[in-house]
């Protein structure tokens, strides 16, 4: 697993409390959302807040935001082409 | 008091704000709310003893919140989705004269994080960051 990736997957469950999960459960293509991870609009805006905190990238405007969300791997790859930017 | 009834849906006994005392839409709204013994509120909380709930003053700060929206709420509505870090440290009584302080925090999509106090002749009584869902227009 990629070094950012299993931060990624460390951000998620520190700051959206998903106790007794460790990254290598967090599937990588699976949602982030509704099903999958089942996270919600509350922890939405929360990891917006955690991922410009925790590498300095902004997520400017919902529709870039959702396809960001789609799961770790659309969310590392994200960050990774803005941090490179 | 009249723009206040057309900014927001709120009506007595549910409408907390008497004055917008300082509005920048998106920056910052201070209102006033002046706690009177009339308030049906108070007569059960609590008999003899009128106190404001705290849950009370939390949404005086959501209804303050709603003015840092430029446009008249109309049919979407501003919802509570959140209460975070929500302190009271001393309590509102008949007589006291309110003054909210909101500004938003942070925001994604249709949610708004804002930082509220409610505080009497300088002194803060609560202190609450609040999540609102800003709500989709009816059809």
């Amino acid at each position: 697993m990629s070094d950012l990736k299993q931060q990624v997957k460390e951000l998620i469950i520190q700051r959206l409390k998903l106790e007794g999960m460790t990254p290598d459960e967090i599937d990588d293509a699976a949602p982030l959302f509704g099903e999958g991870l089942g996270l919600d609009s509350i922890d939405a805006l929360e990891l917006v807040l955690a991922i410009e905190q925790a590498f300095g990238v902004k997520i400017e405007d919902e529709a870039s935001g959702l396809k960001a969300f789609r799961n770790v791997e659309s969310l590392t790859a994200f960050i990774a082409e803005k941090k490179s930017a | 008091m009249q723009a206040i009834r057309a900014h927001l849906p709120h009506r007595p006994p549910l409408l907390l704000l008497d004055r917008i005392l300082e509005r920048e839409p998106g920056v910052r709204v201070v209102a006033e709310k002046l706690v009177t013994y009339g308030d049906p509120i108070l007569q059960g909380h609590f008999p003899g003893r009128p106190l404001v709930p705290g849950v009370m003053l939390v949404e005086m700060l959501a209804q303050a919140a709603a003015f840092l929206e430029a446009e008249p709420l109309g049919d979407r509505p501003i919802f509570l989705a959140q209460i975070l870090d929500a302190r009271f440290k001393a309590s509102a009584f008949p007589g006291d004269r309110l003054e909210l302080s909101v500004k938003p925090d942070a925001g994604f999509g249709r949610l708004l994080r804002v930082e509220g106090s409610v505080s009497c002749e300088g002194r803060v009584l609560c202190t609450a960051k609040l999540l609102l869902a800003k709500g989709e227009a009816r059809s």
